[in-house]
């Protein structure tokens, strides 16, 4: 695809992360070109998910109490978890789980776009590869809403993708942690 | 078609980790995740490119009754090969292993029981016939 071959993301930024005891939560902010509406509905639709998330929904996550399953999308193994949204404040707040891991998306209306900020667990080892994968996931979601489509990038895709590398090492580097890789590269550091 | 990923269910990955490289002594192979999923294998030192061990987040309600089943009747839920099961059965209790039967004759091979404390019973084997 074309917009694809010309897409390098952009220094690693607006990312930061939190420790409550041993629960770690990254925080990525990111200020998008679009409006709250357009935003809220690529968060909840599947069919707009399908386009730039790391997991695939099989139903929208527009309304509080809708059960919906979420099927990581390029992992090795077939990886499906079972969510109840917990909140749907449309198109301001929205909640639901991801596995263990707590999502709270918060769009902010600002002049002329949104700044979106999302709130997720993950695991103090994966911190920067997490930062990592959502930049990209998030470039790839401004350019679907602006109609220069990059194609979904995650797990595999997105890993061997120098863009990706870089970001991780940066991601690290920023919070200050011990980088880690993808597989050839874990290996390397047992 | 080659045999070259099989899983065991744990309960806590990073404890089966900690069990599977520290005290049975394999190493680290893969362990990258994306979202809540981890995926996370070791390899036997002896076979760096040999089958990995997938320690699998174990999520499943299915996956859990079976695990808690077979293991509350002591049933191995993967078996190892070793040359010599007396060895490794004090050096693994000596990193504290905690083994349900120590190594006992069997027909054509002498076993051992261990708790991977992570939900599951794992089989040790050492063949009768196995020249040293």
């Amino acid at each position: 695809m074309n917009h694809r071959e010309q897409y390098a993301p952009g220094p690693a930024s607006g990312a930061q992360i939190r420790k409550d005891g041993e629960k770690w939560t990254l925080i990525l902010v990111r200020e998008l070109r679009h409006s709250p509406e357009k935003i809220w509905q690529a968060l909840t639709d599947p069919a707009h998910l399908r386009e730039w998330a790391p997991f695939d929904a099989d139903r929208s996550l527009n309304a509080v109490g809708t059960t919906v399953k979420l099927t990581t999308v390029g992992a090795p193994a077939l990886h499906v978890s079972e969510t109840t949204v917990t909140r749907a404040d449309a198109p301001r707040i929205l909640e639901y789980t991801w596995g263990d891991f707590d999502m709270r998306w918060e769009l902010q209306a600002f002049a002329g776009g949104t700044r979106l900020t999302l709130w997720t667990n993950i695991g103090r080892r994966f911190i920067a590869m997490g930062a990592a994968g959502w930049h990209i996931c998030f470039d790839v979601l401004d350019h679907l809403l602006s109609g220069t489509p990059l194609g979904r990038m995650v797990g595999p895709d997105a890993i061997k993708f120098g863009g990706w590398q870089r970001l991780n090492a940066e991601y690290a580097k920023q919070f200050a942690i011990e980088m880690t890789g993808p597989p050839s590269q874990a290996a390397e550091n047992s | 078609m080659k045999i070259k990923v099989m899983s065991v269910f744990v309960n806590d990955q990073n404890k089966a980790l900690r069990f599977y490289t520290e005290v049975l002594g394999f190493t680290k192979k893969t362990d990258f995740s994306q979202g809540p999923f981890r995926w996370l294998t070791v390899a036997s030192p002896e076979e760096p490119n040999g089958t990995e061990l997938q320690l699998a987040l174990n999520d499943n309600p299915a996956a859990k009754t079976y695990q808690q089943a077979i293991f509350q009747q002591g049933q191995p839920a993967a078996m190892f090969y070793t040359d010599d099961i007396q060895a490794d059965y004090e050096r693994m209790k000596s990193r504290g292993a905690e083994f349900t039967m120590p190594p006992t004759d069997v027909t054509a091979s002498k076993i051992a029981m261990v708790n991977d404390t992570c939900g599951n019973i794992i089989q040790l084997s050492e063949l009768a016939n196995h020249s040293r």
